[in-house]
């Protein structure tokens, strides 16, 4: 179709460019290609100022604010910039968890790249942010806007938390002057063209160009979904907590006919069955026809197929609960519950009445487990260790949906599983020594870590902290554990077990002897990983750790802070907490 | 003497180990693992402890990722098997606090506890330490707990004689301080004797110590409850006119045999003649030590007992060299004799008019179980203060040295707790029967003993009771394996296991302790061994002369019969 020169132009240009560009070049060309920026002539209108030309146009500031808790919308936001510089428009990088909230209503333009987390839950750091914007009435109709939403469609609550805060901003009069972009796990291209879209806007704006007027529907991305399920067989479940620990933690190895792609450091999501016996429950009390056929939104089902594995019944939000009580017509203080004690405690008035609360329960969320095999020893199965949850509910000992259904699968069990990049958790390059810091199912990535360390023969050092109640009972993977000290792939480990004297001892105790030695390999180049449980540990991990820097390097506070900061800037420091 | 290149390693080890401390506090500090270095191993068991591991979860902990279940066994170092009730309400208390909670009687009057965790050693140690105990000694390549005749009854004598154990024990520790540098952190231990006051310089054991364990036991006839013909030096008082003339030297005693080995075998000591006076008995047995020492095999483990030694060199040859070393001779063995092998169970008096009260205690096992709540009644019993307690070698318990005042109120506890009824309730088969450990902490055992033992018996007292033999005192001796830790070639029956569910049954050996048992059978079954007891039961019952004791029959009508 182009004549020869341009084509060999267009080569010149492709054969020259790095992967990111074409990849650049391709969103900002499919961007251009959408209706709205082509002219009666079929000529791109921004033709004339798209590329090259944009830097002899005054300078246009922007605001690109990330809300991120596993870093993939720092690192995706750092990259827009990166380009917005490119096209000579200066965009201010900004964490929504140190954004100055008086600043808001003073924005020009300002663009948030925010992700959706736990059960539609916005980002811990964009925690403030998101309050505030909820909690106060804002006057912003100066403001120029577009959210981008990351989130998973494997989550009931797709990109929930972009969606909130596009929603308040339209409330407070600003001027969404691009649609919402929701985008999957692969959202790179997604965002590419919704950023295209931005410097479009922006350069245009800065020309005077009369901006056409943005499209209000909600744009999903249109393309297939990537994100591929495994279809694998459980091959051995083990409880590696001996007789009499207080925990029960699964080893389970799942494996595939294919070659399974992921890396030492990403998760699996699985998706959970519901309890036999109280599906059975609910079908009882409520009376409804088991096998009565109901029309969700996603699927047809059978009751008891739905219930079983498609709905969610545990634990219902707040808001599902509310709408329960809209369809029983009855008065229910806002709270989460059991489908089955809703039932119970608010029965419903007949079978018809249920099938009606069916269609309102959102699907059964997946979870995640940190894979704790390595691609190259396991291309085609993944290990995962899951530490049965447990917890009272009205003096009730219960256990977690997922955990106490995987530990129930023997051998044998066919099982489904998408792998879930965990792209701000990975090892480092071979030469550089690592400190893994993996209390209790912690020790899953680092395993992951040390079987990839092993097999590729890296020359990094490896220090792992680890810890447990129990010597005796909860010491997980100890004799693999000793071996790779035996064999030197462990230079060193620190021990921790909790309940074994009378003072509880856990693995920042355990840092806290190593200071010295500790901030000799940080201060050498080390990276830090932490893995387990966010809530203490991961908090008092941190905590410690800013101790030592402090303490160690001869620091104030706020240097250690800052410190820390920078080390997880140049991604020396990573956590995978939960 | 043993050619020095081919030493065993455990040789190499003893010497390298600068007086038996190893790298024993590095191992302690190893979180890492239950266990110890594995040269450490070796030389803990001179402090009287073993690594063990828990063998019935071996299988189960493999498959969760974890190692073995490795835990230490203590064993005390008790002369002649005596505990004061304060010590006794220590030991019930640190076996609570660290062990299993079971407190074990050995066949050797001493006890032991299992299940004490690498991280619980020390504390144990040094909790036995608060009450002048120690386990100095009581395993490895040295002397072992030296024995003595259990029951004060046996004669006015028994003190005297019984001080012969501690002076024993006493003279054969290693002189190293490794033990108060290990455990009690170079504290000085509260013994009596200031054990600390001796030099490191070893001139008994140097720094090789002996070829292999070393056993001695002193006897008071009439009663051989404690099998002295087994050590590896016997030591048989022999009294006269009421008085303790001295004592015949027994030496080369040893029970254990490997399966497929034909070159180890049991064998009870020979008599080599008779010594007078503390001194020269103590140096008698100290030169057996040394020659030991100087001539014992250190390069085939499994041949390095007294017994190879004493058959390597010859008898006279051996008792040639004991009185060069000596510097006096022998005299001629005086007369003696042994008409049982038994505890005295319930109540007895002594001379002085005290009491004592022999419980029966199933294989030494001291726990609250269905049958009884013995450890509970012991206790109870500690703490009015009343009595000793002394160990016998056939695993039981005689509440010793009770004031005539005091008997009633401990009578009265043991009728209580049902100690009496459990005493006298047990059939004359289990009195005298003993097993040793074996599963699940004994790492050589081939098959079930104390565990197993208590039901086959039930299973033979209905058969014992069809040919009227229910009140017989047959002597019957199980063991895991060939090591004759329950001294099982030495009885009229021994069943000595060879895989799990199987043992050899040996029969004929007589019912005092002068002839040790023969092989009948190979490999039984449970069913097996009933059957073939059925019949051999049935001939004996029929055919047997007038008191003539099971043992004797069986050796005459199957064992001297078979090689004729
Ligand atoms: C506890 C006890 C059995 C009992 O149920 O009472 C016992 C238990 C063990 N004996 Fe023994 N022996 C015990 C009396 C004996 C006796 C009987 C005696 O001395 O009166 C013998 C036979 C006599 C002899 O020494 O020949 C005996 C011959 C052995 C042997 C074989 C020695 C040999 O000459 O080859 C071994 C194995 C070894 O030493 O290599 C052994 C080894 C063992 C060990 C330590 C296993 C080991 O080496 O790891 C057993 C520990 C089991 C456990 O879990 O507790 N035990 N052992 C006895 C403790 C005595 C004490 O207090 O010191
Ligand atoms: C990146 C990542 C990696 C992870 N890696 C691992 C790993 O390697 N190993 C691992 O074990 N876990 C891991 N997790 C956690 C895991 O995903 C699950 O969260 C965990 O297994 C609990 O899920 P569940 O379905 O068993 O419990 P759920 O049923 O989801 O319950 C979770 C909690 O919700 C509350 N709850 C639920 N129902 C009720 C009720 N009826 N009443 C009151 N409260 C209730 C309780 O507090 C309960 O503890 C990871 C999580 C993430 C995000
Ligand atoms: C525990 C967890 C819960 C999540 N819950 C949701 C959810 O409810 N809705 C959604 O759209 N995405 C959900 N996601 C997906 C994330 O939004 C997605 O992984 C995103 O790329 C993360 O971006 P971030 O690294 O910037 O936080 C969840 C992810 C995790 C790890
Ligand atoms: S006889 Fe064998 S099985 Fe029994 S305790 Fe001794 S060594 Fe162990």
């Amino acid at each position: 179709m182009l004549a020869e020169e341009r084509l060999k132009q267009l080569h010149d240009i492709i054969n020259t460019s790095t992967k990111d560009e074409l990849i650049w070049i391709k969103g900002y060309l499919s961007g251009l290609m959408k209706d709205d920026y082509i002219n009666s002539n079929g000529h791109v209108t921004a033709s004339a100022n798209g590329n090259g030309h944009a830097a002899t146009t005054a300078v246009k500031k922007i605001t690109l604010a990330f809300g991120t808790e596993t870093g993939n919308s720092k690192k995706l936001a750092a990259q827009l910039a990166a380009i917005a510089k490119k096209k000579g428009v200066n965009a201010k990088l900004t964490d929504l968890s140190q954004y100055r909230l008086a600043e808001l209503p003073k924005e020009d333009y300002f663009f948030v790249v925010i992700s959706t987390q736990g059960e539609g839950e916005p980002p811990i750091p964009a925690k403030k942010f998101y309050d505030h914007i909820h909690e106060n009435e804002l006057a912003l109709a100066n403001i120029k806007y577009s959210v981008l939403a990351l989130g998973d469609t494997s989550y009931p609550l797709f990109c929930k938390t972009g969606e909130e805060v596009d929603a308040r901003f339209e409330k407070f009069g600003a001027k969404r002057v691009i649609p919402l972009q929701r985008c999957d796990v692969d959202y790179e291209e997604d965002a590419l063209e919704w950023f295209e879209k931005v410097i479009v806007t922006v350069t245009a704006d800065a020309k005077s160009v009369a901006v056409a007027p943005p499209v209000i529907a909600h744009s999903v991305s249109k393309k297939a979904t990537a994100k591929k399920h495994y279809n694998g067989t459980i091959l051995t479940n083990i409880d590696l907590n001996d007789r009499g620990s207080n925990k029960q933690t699964y080893h389970i190895e799942i494996a595939t006919e294919e070659l399974i792609e992921y890396e030492p450091g990403d998760a699996i999501g699985i998706f959970p069955k519901n309890r036999f016996d109280v599906v059975e429950k609910i079908i009882a009390i409520s009376g409804v026809d088991a096998n009565a056929e109901v029309v969700t939104s996603k699927s047809t089902a059978s009751v008891r197929e739905l219930l079983t594995k498609n709905l969610n019944i545990c634990y219902l939000l707040t808001s599902a609960v509310k709408k329960y009580a809209a369809i029983i017509q009855q008065e229910i203080p806002d709270t989460r519950m059991d489908l089955v004690d809703l039932l119970r405690i608010y029965p419903v008035k007949n079978a018809g009445q249920f099938i009606e609360v069916v269609k309102i329960l959102s699907p059964i969320a997946p979870r995640l487990y940190s894979i704790a095999s390595a691609p190259a020893v396991q291309e085609n199965d993944v290990h995962i260790i899951v530490a049965r949850n447990r917890f009272l509910s009205q003096d009730e000992q219960k256990f977690g949906l997922c955990s106490d259904f995987l530990g129930d699968q023997p051998a044998g069990t066919a099982i489904s599983f998408y792998v879930h990049k965990n792209r701000a958790f990975r090892l480092p390059s071979p030469e550089k020594d690592i400190i893994m810091i993996g209390p209790g199912t912690g020790i899953a990535p680092m395993r992951s870590f040390l079987i990839e360390r092993d097999a590729t023969g890296a020359t990094g050092r490896n220090w792992l902290f680890f810890g447990e109640q129990h010597f005796i009972t909860d010491f997980l993977y100890q004799t693999e554990i000793q071996n790779y000290v035996q064999t030197g792939v462990l230079n060193k480990l620190d021990l921790a077990f909790s309940r074994d004297q009378p003072e509880k001892i856990y693995v920042q105790h355990r840092m806290l002897e190593k200071a010295a030695e500790l901030y000799q390999w940080i201060k050498s180049g080390a990276f830090i990983c932490i893995s387990g449980t966010k809530d203490p540990m991961g908090k008092d991990v941190e905590n410690v750790l800013l101790h030592i820097i402090a303490e160690q390097g001869k620091k104030s506070a706020e240097e250690a802070k800052e410190y820390l900061e920078q080390l997880k800037e140049d991604g020396r420091y990573e956590k995978d907490v939960y | 003497m043993s050619t020095k290149n081919n030493l065993s390693s455990v040789e190499r080890i003893k010497k390298a180990s600068n007086g038996l401390r190893g790298t024993l506090k590095e191992s302690l500090q190893d979180d890492i693992t239950g266990a110890l270095r594995e040269d450490d191993q070796s030389l803990i068991k001179f402090h009287g402890l073993y690594q063990q591991d828990d063998r019935d979860r071996r299988e189960e902990r493999n498959n969760k990722k974890l190692e073995w279940l490795y835990s230490y066994m203590i064993r005390l170092r008790l002369p002649g098997g005596f505990l004061t009730s304060e010590q006794w309400i220590g030991l019930h208390h640190i076996a609570g606090e660290h062990s299993t909670g079971t407190i074990k009687i050995t066949t050797r009057q001493t006890v032991q506890l299992h299940g004490i965790l690498k991280s619980q050693i020390k504390p144990t140690i040094q909790s036995f330490n608060t009450f002048q105990l120690d386990s100095i000694a009581a395993c490895g390549d040295v002397n072992r707990n030296v024995t003595c005749s259990a029951h004060p009854k046996e004669s006015a004598i028994h003190e005297e004689v019984f001080a012969y154990a501690d002076k024993l024990s006493v003279m054969a520790l290693p002189k190293t301080r490794a033990y108060y540098d290990i455990w009690l952190d170079e504290e000085k231990i509260t013994d009596k004797k200031d054990l600390s006051a001796v030099a490191e310089e070893d001139p008994l054991y140097q720094d090789r110590y002996l070829p292999r364990k070393f056993k001695i036991g002193i006897v008071i006839p009439p009663n051989n409850d404690i099998d002295v013909l087994t050590n590896d030096v016997g030591l048989i008082a022999i009294i006269e006119k009421g008085k303790l003339a001295g004592f015949n030297i027994a030496a080369g005693g040893g029970l254990s045999a490997t399966h497929g080995n034909e070159h180890t075998y049991p064998r009870l000591a020979t008599l080599l003649g008779f010594v007078a006076g503390e001194e020269n008995v103590l140096k008698a047995v100290y030169e057996i030590m040394t020659i030991q020492r100087d001539f014992g095999n250190r390069s085939d483990r499994k041949l390095a007992r007294l017994k190879y030694t004493i058959d390597k060199l010859g008898v006279p040859a051996f008792k040639v060299e004991l009185e060069k070393r000596c510097g006096f001779k022998l005299e001629e063995t005086r007369s003696y004799s042994f008409t049982s092998r038994k505890d005295h169970y319930g109540w007895k008096q002594n001379h002085e008019g005290n009491w004592y009260y022999t419980v029966f205690v199933e294989n030494g096992r001291v726990l609250d179980d269905e049958k009884a709540p013995l450890k509970t009644a012991l206790y109870e019993i500690a703490t009015m203060g009343k009595a000793n307690f002394r160990f016998t070698g056939n695993q039981n318990v005689i509440l010793a040295d009770i004031a005539e005042a005091d008997k009633e109120t401990v009578n009265k506890s043991l009728q209580q707790f049902g100690i009496l009824k459990h005493t006298n309730d047990a059939g004359a088969l289990r009195k005298n029967a003993m097993a040793c450990v074996a599963f699940n902490t004994c790492p050589l055992a081939l098959a079930e003993a104390q565990r197993y033992l208590p039901t086959l018996i039930s299973k033979l007292e209905p058969v014992l009771e069809k040919y009227h033999l229910q009140n017989d005192e047959i002597v019957l001796r199980m063991t895991g394996c060939p090591n004759g830790c329950g001294r099982s070639p030495a009885a009229e029956i021994g069943l000595i296991g060879t895989a799990y569910g199987e043992y050899n049954l040996h029969i004929g050996g007589d019912r005092v302790g002068e002839r040790l048992n023969s092989k009948y059978k190979d490999s039984l079954t449970e069913e097996q061994i009933l059957q073939t007891l059925d019949e051999v039961f049935a001939i004996y019952s029929k055919e047997r002369s007038d008191k003539e004791t099971f043992g004797d029959f069986a050796h005459r009508k199957w064992i001297v019969n078979q090689h004729v």
